[in-house]
């Protein structure tokens, strides 16, 4: 089974906002709506001073609570792991931009509302996600996380000491894991 | 082969040239309805390269239902290495941006009116021929911010018979190119990607932005090299450093002279390299004894101890270390002293014994693009020197004589040296410093004709806008950007057809020395040239069409041969600067200017770039200038303990004076600066009514900047400013 999942380097990413426009490109988004966000963080006290971008997108979660709330199963989980908006079932009621713990969903100027879709389409074809493939310093990680000869699969092999989940405490279950600083 | 990282490019993915206009009528400039009805559209493919900066890097870009979808880099391309920066993604938009011009404009009555390219032209001609009469060919200029047309715009300008070509180069590089041409003969590259110890002063390439350099300095740390940043702001770059070094701005050459002082003192420096391949070695030992870790301590706030133990690390990977050449910061145009920090940041360099050696700087392969000969001779070289004084004894012999100083133009302007300007791919009135001087000499011109997309404040200002074209509507000249461990050739294509009665750089260039009698110079199309150019590297002209960029020549090879300077070694001692009356060996030199220490208002202001944005020209760009309003980017940086001092909160509406200039703007207090200066991001600013996204948006450094020219290089001294800020 082909089950869909990201690593997000936390330590890469310089703050340049590639990932946004290549995104807004490639699913043809207006230039207010945008599917990721970056949140930057300081730290210390100067001199000794340091900071941080974190790249925030759709968790595709394994227990997604946009997917619970919603009334009408336009949110769903497909088995690949993707979480999906069907537009023409979505009626805008915003329940799960209010259950997202990541504020990560936008509403479209048609009235249906939309997110990261991981590119889906674009990857059933061969491609990668927009974000990861414009990225100069190679910030996300794509791949089938239950094939273990992925680059994905074996990376998180390898490193799952430093890997953490968005907002554990919430129990989404994500895709996405962060490799910490 | 077309190279694609995509597998289904044969199946859904037509490969093809310019879109047609036949499939314009949909929706051409309703993205809305184009967003929805092309969501399934088969998409076509052409390589070509970007337009957003002047790195241009090499593309593939899709066309859906005849508009531009989306971008993604070329895998193949030295330059960017298959990704695209923020504002190459963003600024495609402009294609179809309503400020665009849409036919050629004359000034009539302080109002402009559209005319046709021939009326144009022949009005521009009758002008020009008349200021030829009375003021003779070198009252005649171009600037351009470097583009692919470059040959054709020098050639132009040889063909009236004046040597007045500009870049921006004064603005932006001058000095560190000076120094050094001056060192080691020529401007090398930073082989990043091989160095196990990376020590990047007055730059940063993570925000500048250089695709190439960065995914090498990651491949770098991804080996376990070292990363330190030297910077008065943690830049984008510090984000990816394994330290960050809070240097004082404007003292550059203070911690770059003390590491120097501990190689020599320590014997850190690799003997065989400066016993074979330098001269002067001992003289430096000599005057560097001048300037220990704790006196550079003291003027640079680096402590002594950080800049020994640096030193230390990074001759210990020697010569596998480098210091970054530099660009415009601190080395390229900001200060007094900036001559000599890119001179002793080249000596620093030498004593790893890093030049032309893998993991060091390296004289990278350039692609030597073929003349026009002997089908299309040239014309005669100008006779004079220019009006600038570059290269002239006692004037700016330093200065390039290539580049020109172009931020002089209102100078000569004013004097009545031009009279007569084309300014293409570039914005003075935004980029110079000191706006209303530069206003009143572009304003002196007799003629002052503008090729750009859309009227920029210095097209506002012009006799006559002519519509270039985007650069995703025409084909251009063949371009050599992207050197490497490989040359590369690449070229700009056609991918959508023009949207408006706009030319190509190349076409209008050829049609303007046609008009003006110099056709003979001209008397080729863009194809033929192109392939002449292309011929001795053996490349064909359809297959470079094909693949975008194609690798020329040989394969770059470690080691030093004679050099291009006097010597022939590099020059730590230079006779040539001695005999021109400048210091043979760098030496401490104070900035020109420095804030009041006991004034808790007086700072130096310093700026940079975001990665969101290229000097003044994208920020009318919707999309990216989205990213500066939803994370507040447009504010002035201000370190925390000095804004609480006086009474500045973040958010805070500051008010900020120069002997020169006055503005408003929100604050930003930020842990990450150093205290003795505020940093203001550029791309802001823009004053031209016609550019509606831009228009009043924050504030350009050049605001306060006054009109300054380093007595030896001639460039703008850009960070020689102090600044009252005070809560507004």
């Amino acid at each position: 089974m082909t089950r869909y999942g990201m690593v997000i380097d936390e330590t890469k990413c310089v703050g340049c906002y590639a990932c946004r426009v290549a995104c807004q490109n490639q699913n043809s988004l207006q230039e207010n709506e945008a599917y990721n966000y970056l949140q930057e963080r300081e730290f210390g006290k100067f001199p000794n001073f340091n900071r941080e971008f974190l790249p925030v997108q759709c968790q595709h979660c394994d227990n997604p609570p946009c997917v619970s709330v919603c009334p009408t199963g336009a949110s769903h989980k497909r088995k690949d792991g993707v979480v999906l908006v069907n537009k023409k079932d979505c009626i805008g009621c915003k329940y799960c931009i209010a259950a997202c713990p990541y504020n990560v969903r936008i509403i479209k100027r048609e009235g249906y509302i939309e997110k990261c879709r991981f590119c889906i389409e674009f990857v059933e074809q061969g491609g990668k996600p927009a974000c990861m493939t414009t990225c100069m310093t190679g910030v996300r990680m794509f791949g089938d996380l239950d094939d273990p000869r992925s680059d994905i699969a074996q990376f998180i092999a390898g490193n799952r000491h430093r890997l953490r989940e968005f907002k554990r405490e919430m129990n989404t279950k994500p895709h996405i894991l962060y490799r910490k600083a | 082969m077309q190279a694609t990282p995509l597998k289904i490019s044969r199946r859904s993915f037509l490969q093809g040239s310019a879109v047609t206009a036949g499939a314009l009528s949909l929706g051409l400039l309703d993205f809305k309805s184009w967003a929805t009805a092309t969501a399934e559209a088969p998409a076509i493919r052409i390589p070509t390269i970007c337009g957003g900066c002047g790195n241009r890097c090499a593309l593939f870009a899709y066309v859906k239902n005849g508009r531009i979808w989306r971008i993604e880099g070329n895998p193949e391309a030295n330059g960017n290495q298959g990704v695209v920066c923020p504002r190459g993604h963003g600024y495609l938009h402009d294609l179809y941006n309503p400020n665009r011009i849409r036919s050629p404009l004359k000034k009539v009555d302080g109002k402009f009116q559209p005319i046709s390219w021939e009326q144009a032209y022949r009005e521009i001609a009758q002008k020009i021929n008349l200021i030829l009469l009375e003021n003779g060919p070198e009252s005649i200029f171009w600037l351009n911010y470097p583009q692919l047309n470059h040959a054709y715009a020098l050639r132009f300008m040889h063909s009236l018979g004046s040597p007045h070509y500009f870049t921006h180069g004064s603005t932006c590089f001058t000095a560190r190119n000076a120094a050094w041409n001056f060192t080691v003969g020529k401007l090398p590259s930073n082989d990043l990607a091989h160095s196990r110890f990376i020590l990047i002063i007055g730059r940063n390439p993570a925000g500048g932005i250089e695709l190439g350099e960065v995914k090498n300095i990651v491949k770098a740390k991804e080996k376990g090299a070292r990363v330190v940043v030297v910077d008065p702001r943690h830049s984008e770059t510090a984000i990816l450093a394994d330290e960050w070094l809070p240097i004082k701005p404007g003292t550059d050459l203070a911690f770059l002279l003390a590491m120097i002082n501990v190689m020599v003192n320590e014997k850190l420096y690799d003997k065989r390299f400066v016993a074979n391949h330098t001269v002067g070695f001992q003289q430096l030992e000599d005057e560097i004894i001048n300037y220990p870790p704790e006196w550079a301590e003291k003027i640079c706030d680096i402590p002594a101890k950080t800049i020994i133990r640096i030193t230390r690390e990074m001759a210990g990977e020697k010569p596998h270390a480098l210091l970054h050449r530099g660009y415009h910061g601190a080395i390229g145009a900001q200060y007094l002293n900036s001559f000599q920090t890119a001179r002793a940041l080249a000596i620093a360099n030498a004593l790893l014994g890093n030049i032309n050696r893998k993991g060091g700087v390296y004289f990278a392969e350039s692609a030597e693009l073929g003349e026009l000969q002997p089908t299309h001779p040239p014309p005669a070289g100008p006779s004079g020197p220019k009006a600038d004084g570059t290269g002239i004894p006692g004037r700016y012999p330093l200065g390039s004589y290539v580049d020109g100083i172009s931020h002089s133009i209102p100078e000569l302007a004013l004097r009545g040296s031009l009279k007569c300007g084309f300014v293409y791919h570039n914005n003075p009135l935004r980029t110079n410093p000191n706006p209303k001087r530069v206003i009143a000499g572009y304003k002196k011109l007799e003629l002052l004709v503008v090729i750009d997309p859309v009227l920029s404040e210095t097209a506002s200002i012009a006799h006559y806008v002519l519509p270039g074209s985007f650069y995703l509507e025409a084909d251009e000249a063949i371009d050599n950007k992207h050197s490497g461990k490989r040359a590369q050739v690449s070229i700009q294509r056609k991918v959508i057809e023009p949207l408006f009665d706009s030319r190509s750089g190349f076409q209008i260039i050829c049609d303007l020395a046609k008009s003006l009698g110099a056709g003979r110079y001209f008397d080729f199309t863009l194809d033929e040239a192109n392939a002449l150019r292309l011929k001795p590297l053996g490349v064909a002209l359809k297959e470079l069409k094909a693949r975008g960029v194609l690798p020329v020549g040989v394969t770059w090879k470690e080691g030093i041969g004679k050099l291009g300077t006097p010597s022939g070694k590099v020059e730590i001692v230079s006779s040539a600067l001695e005999g021109l009356g400048y210091p043979a060996i760098p030496r401490w030199e104070a900035p020109l200017v420095s804030p009041d220490e006991k004034d808790p208002y007086s700072f130096r202001l310093i700026h940079g770039k975001q990665a969101i944005h290229t000097h003044a020209m994208t920020a009318n760009q919707p999309y990216l200038m989205a990213i500066s309003r939803r994370y507040d980017m447009i504010r002035l940086l201000i370190n925390k303990a000095r804004a609480e001092a006086i009474g500045l909160k973040n958010g805070d509406v500051a008010e900020i004076k120069s002997l020169i200039g006055e503005g408003r703007i929100r604050v930003k207090l930020t842990e990450g600066l150093h205290p003795s200066c505020v940093w203001l991001p550029s791309g802001y600013g823009i004053f031209s009514k016609h550019l509606t996204t831009a228009y009043d948006q924050g504030l350009s450094y050049n605001d306060f900047l006054p009109t300054l020219f380093d007595p030896a290089v001639g460039h703008a001294m850009s960070s020689e400013v102090i600044v009252q800020v005070r809560k507004a």
